[in-house]
């Protein structure tokens, strides 16, 4: 299993040396002083990542334990949260989305519903006074306060 | 030949930069305190907000040089309180750290380790001032051929050094450098990598980049580790935090000699705290240990990786403003950031920006002075720290992040980055890379392809300019020699007991 996991990382690392090799090709410099150019270093790399795929192809070696499936929907969990998160930080303003997300991240890290709530109201409002008035950062203030006003 | 210094002084003593000193150290500590949070994520996170301050480079780098030597002193926390390593380069100090602490002497240890970083940084931070110029004057006779080699000297050196694979040590190098060269080339304007988007036309930004592999992987990780009973272990009583003099005469040869094993080691490019603690303290362990007391709490065993990983902190600057090329992960962050001010590290720097350079130095003697008065006092409010859920610092850690990379260009294409980054650091961390060298990569590739195209421009391509010099010829011997010499060594020792 284990040595597995670097087989695939092998073969998907020798793909990725490929593509970086055969993209290098299409680097076209009608007229340079430079006599490397852009293209060498790129090739260069791909071949040296090429060599040390084929050594982890042949010797996998043991890597970290990988997370049951419980934990996998967890952590896919968390990135959905934190995409979700991306998604409405300019649509909803800073404060909103912030305090969701930071509601939904509290949650799914074992915290009560209260404990989650309360911490995503205190910390919400006092990093948007952090941000916006000491750091003098502009955070985004949402779409529906101008779509109200 | 100590003008720098003077300079330097007369910069770091504003009032302001006093301050960011302070405020530095201070909070790099309460981030090394934080469970996984080692420097290189603490600089990483907070590197952002300190751009938005608006200050000068020098102030700015003084503040991240206080977060870097402040979170060093901090990893030891969770490492003697809780058996947790706050991160890489305190692995060493759990080994007798968490014995003295379960023998009811959480109090002492905290401030003998305390005195031992204070120490250990005092003599790389000494090494620094003294032999930084000097190689400064050297490296001035560096070509772009001589640096060039140079960077192959430290690939080598951090292959072989960093993490436990060194195949996947490399590995992680040659992505990071790949990384780099996403984006618009600056040498003839074609666009590499970029796949027809716009946002990657200037490339991955820095902040991204680290952001992305440091905070958000961390997020990740932290997840997994939630059940993990290490996590919820009772904290031990801290008691008293003052050391006795007693104490501290009993270890000095243990802190003087790994102080000195841990600058060495830092000054070597690509090696950090992590091997610094490592090697000092098997050396300790084979110089000292007569009663078979290491490991079961031995004072020795302690004050040896504390001083040796921040020594090895301080030495790690010196590669980094003499050649611009950093000694460490953290050090090439903050060579990142340097550059972000259009500063490229190098010989010219005691002499251009000697300013910089030497308020930095100076910096550091104040940051050290700083975190033992600091640390000895304050142990006991600091470990408080470790008691933090993780439900509060998970969301915390995620809002700085977001609030950090979309203050950039107030773009949300870049924290989509940032988390699609973050999903490759995670996975690369399960295979067992080290984004130490990742970042290394990142920030030396695209130096190191630089001085390639130069040399190879001065010579008009031919590729024996990169062997014509005598330190070049040197550099390729050393790298040889690092790379196998290892491998070479074990097969003798091998044939001989054989």
């Amino acid at each position: 299993m284990m040595r597995a996991a670097d087989r695939i990382l092998g073969i998907a690392l020798l793909g990725l040396a490929a593509f970086v090799a055969v993209q290098a090709q299409s680097f076209y410099v009608p007229f340079s002083y430079d006599p490397v150019g852009p293209k060498a270093f790129p090739v260069g790399l791909a071949i040296i990542l090429a060599l040390l795929s084929l050594v982890l192809i042949l010797r996998p070696g043991p890597n970290g334990q990988w997370p049951s499936a419980a934990t996998c929907c967890r952590l896919v969990g968390v990135l959905v949260i934190m995409g979700v998160y991306a998604l409405l930080f300019t649509r909803l303003g800073y404060t909103l989305s912030t305090g969701l997300a930071i509601l939904c991240l509290a949650r799914s890290f074992g915290a009560s519903w209260v404990k989650a709530l309360v911490t995503a109201v205190v910390m919400a409002v006092v990093t948007y006074f952090l941000f916006s008035d000491v750091l003098e950062i502009s955070l985004p203030s949402g779409q529906w306060l101008t779509a109200l006003s | 030949m100590f003008d720098f210094l003077i300079q330097g002084f007369d910069v770091a003593l504003t009032p302001l930069n006093l301050g960011l000193a302070f405020a530095g150290a201070l909070m790099g500590t309460l981030f090394g305190a934080l469970p996984g949070i080692g420097p290189i994520n603490g600089i990483a996170i907070l590197m952002p907000l300190a751009y938005t301050l608006g200050l000068p480079a020098e102030s700015a780098l003084i503040l991240l040089a206080g977060i870097y030597t402040g979170a060093e002193y901090g990893g030891r926390m969770s490492s003697i309180l809780l058996n947790v390593p706050g991160d890489a380069g305190a692995v060493m100090t759990t080994l007798d750290g968490y014995p003295l602490a379960k023998k009811g002497m959480a109090g002492p240890a905290l401030g003998l380790s305390a005195v031992s970083s204070f120490i250990g940084a005092s003599i790389a931070i000494l090494g620094l001032t003294l032999f930084a110029p000097l190689l400064a004057k050297f490296a001035v006779m560096f070509g772009p051929a001589e640096l060039f080699v140079m960077m192959v000297f430290a690939f080598s050196s951090m292959a072989v050094m960093m993490g436990k694979d060194p195949i996947k040590t490399a590995i992680g190098a040659v992505l990071g450098i790949l990384i780099g060269i996403i984006g618009v080339d600056s040498g003839t304007g074609v666009l590499r990598y970029t796949f027809d988007l716009p946002e990657l036309y200037d490339g991955i930004d820095f902040v991204v980049m680290i952001i992305g592999l440091f905070a958000i992987s961390e997020i990740l990780l932290m997840l997994e580790s939630r059940h993990n009973p290490a996590g919820e272990a009772e904290m031990p009583v801290v008691g008293r935090v003052l050391v006795s003099m007693k104490e501290v005469l009993f270890c000095k040869a243990a802190m003087l000699r790994s102080g000195l094993i841990g600058f060495l080691i830092g000054v070597l490019p690509g090696t950090g705290a992590s091997v610094a603690g490592a090697v000092s303290y098997t050396t300790e362990k084979r110089l000292s240990d007569t009663e078979g007391t290491f490991g079961e709490g031995d004072m020795r065993g302690l004050a040896a990786p504390e001083a040796a990983n921040n020594a090895s902190a301080a030495g790690a600057f010196v590669p980094m403003l003499t050649l611009g090329i950093p000694g460490s992960g953290t050090t090439a962050v903050l060579l990142g950031a340097l550059m972000l001010y259009n500063i490229t590290p190098g010989p010219m720097m005691f002499t251009e920006h000697a300013d910089v350079a030497g308020g930095l130095i100076a910096s550091l003697y104040i940051g050290n002075l700083v975190l033992l008065l600091l640390n000895l006092p304050l142990a006991g409010l600091f470990a408080k720290v470790l008691t933090i859920p993780r439900w509060v610092l998970v969301p915390a850690i995620a809002v700085l992040s977001f609030v950090g990379v979309y203050q950039l260009h107030s773009d949300l294409s870049a924290i989509y980055l940032m988390l699609v980054i973050g999903v490759v650091g995670y996975l690369l961390r399960k295979l067992g890379f080290s984004l130490a060298t990742v970042i290394l990569g990142y920030v030396l590739g695209g130096l190191m392809e630089d001085n390639l195209r130069r040399a190879l421009s001065i010579s008009g391509g031919d590729l024996g300019i990169l062997w014509q010099s005598g330190i070049s010829i040197g550099l390729w011997v050393a790298s040889v020699v690092i790379l196998i010499g290892p491998w070479l060594w074990g097969r003798v020792r091998r044939s001989m007991q054989a």
